[in-house]
């Protein structure tokens, strides 16, 4: 969700797959959201509205656990912290489209980004950060980056990271995976 | 909806039709259909699909996991209903929905994953599926589920889908 638009991503191959059907509850443990872990086990007990929220609207893509391949899709899994060592980089999260034009509320888009900060960011959050509340959020939703090359702007975006807040390069990763080349849309 | 669409729509113009829903997206904040399936998850009203599905037979389009399940099962083809046929590869990217599932009544989270890397599997007409659950148009790209899923993968060829249970939702 934190793209403009998440439609490339690298994938390497899961364990054998074996043909017998799952009973209706079995959790589904032959695919792997490879680099990142399992899918969880079912549980009793319910997601956090957040965790929930984070599943149907960014997990997809990023991954259940917020490890995904860097190069196509932005892994969020110890890296998202390092955006909020700069004003910018912190309000940057708000404003990225699909973030900004989630179909969720400020007060439940807050609590997801700061699930995905304090959750996912591990070491990459900066000590201190504090985290997002619904009127910063709103603030920053109401202006999205749908007017800029938004590739271009996270380049710029992150090279500043990497140089004044120590971020590795591999937060740079992202766009540079090879276009598949196939049709999009399933037949 | 889309299973004749690859036939006469390229990828360009596909690109360029999402751009276009893209853009109309916060001027249109959402479409009738929308709303209206936005509303259905959380009347509580069953759907069609949760009046007729089952936990039994997982070559089923009625198959509980499948109420948004759009293409071929992969549970014809040699895999499970989450496991892909030998020589496919799962996409590391998917869509996540819900589904009911009729014996505890319970609302599960559901990854809709594609199995990649092979020609499209060619099993009978009862194996194509299009629960549309919870699904949005695809200016919603996150809960569409006309997308291939196949992206990156070391071939984006579309051979089925797969419906991975990942928690329950509430």
């Amino acid at each position: 969700m934190l793209a403009a638009l998440l439609l490339v991503m690298g994938c390497a191959p899961a364990g054998a797959a074996t043909p017998a059907p799952a009973p209706a509850l079995t959790p589904a443990p032959a695919l792997t959201l490879t680099p990142g872990p399992t899918p969880d086990a079912p549980s009793p007990a319910p997601p956090s509205p957040a965790r929930r929220d984070y599943l149907l609207a960014c997990g997809g893509c990023h991954g259940l656990q917020g490890a995904s391949n860097s190069r196509a899709v932005p892994q969020l899994k110890d890296l998202v912290g390092f955006y909020l060592n700069t004003p910018e980089g912190r309000h940057y999260l708000p404003r990225l489209p699909n973030v900004a034009f989630a179909p969720l509320s400020d007060d439940a888009l807050a609590a997801v980004l700061n699930y995905i900060v304090f959750d996912f960011g591990g070491a990459s959050v900066p000590t201190g950060a504090h985290p997002y509340d619904a009127a910063e959020v709103a603030r920053w939703r109401a202006q999205p980056l749908n007017d800029v090359p938004l590739t271009r702007y996270r380049r710029r975006l992150v090279a500043s990271l990497i140089k004044s807040a120590r971020a590795p390069a591999s937060l740079g990763d992202y766009d540079t995976a090879p276009d598949p080349g196939a049709s999009r849309v399933r037949p | 909806m889309t299973r004749t669409l690859a036939g006469y729509t390229s990828r360009r113009s596909f690109i360029a039709r999402l751009g276009m829903a893209l853009s109309a997206a916060p001027v249109l904040p959402l479409l009738p259909v929308g709303r209206a399936k936005a509303a259905a998850a959380t009347s509580g009203v069953q759907t069609d699909f949760e009046r007729y599905a089952q936990t039994k037979d997982d070559t089923k389009c009625n198959y509980w996991k499948y109420c948004a399940s759009d293409g071929v099962l992969c549970s014809c083809c040699g895999g499970g209903s989450h496991t892909c046929p030998p020589g496919a590869e799962p996409s590391p990217v998917s869509w996540i929905g819900t589904c009911v599932n009729p014996d505890d009544k319970r609302s599960y989270i559901i990854a809709y994953r594609d199995c990649c890397g092979k020609p499209m599997c060619s099993a009978g007409k009862d194996c194509w599926c299009d629960g549309e659950d919870r699904e949005l148009p695809v200016y919603r790209a996150p809960l569409n589920n006309d997308i291939i899923w196949c992206f990156g993968n070391a071939s984006a060829t579309y051979h089925c889908s797969t419906a991975a249970l990942v928690s329950v939702a509430e």
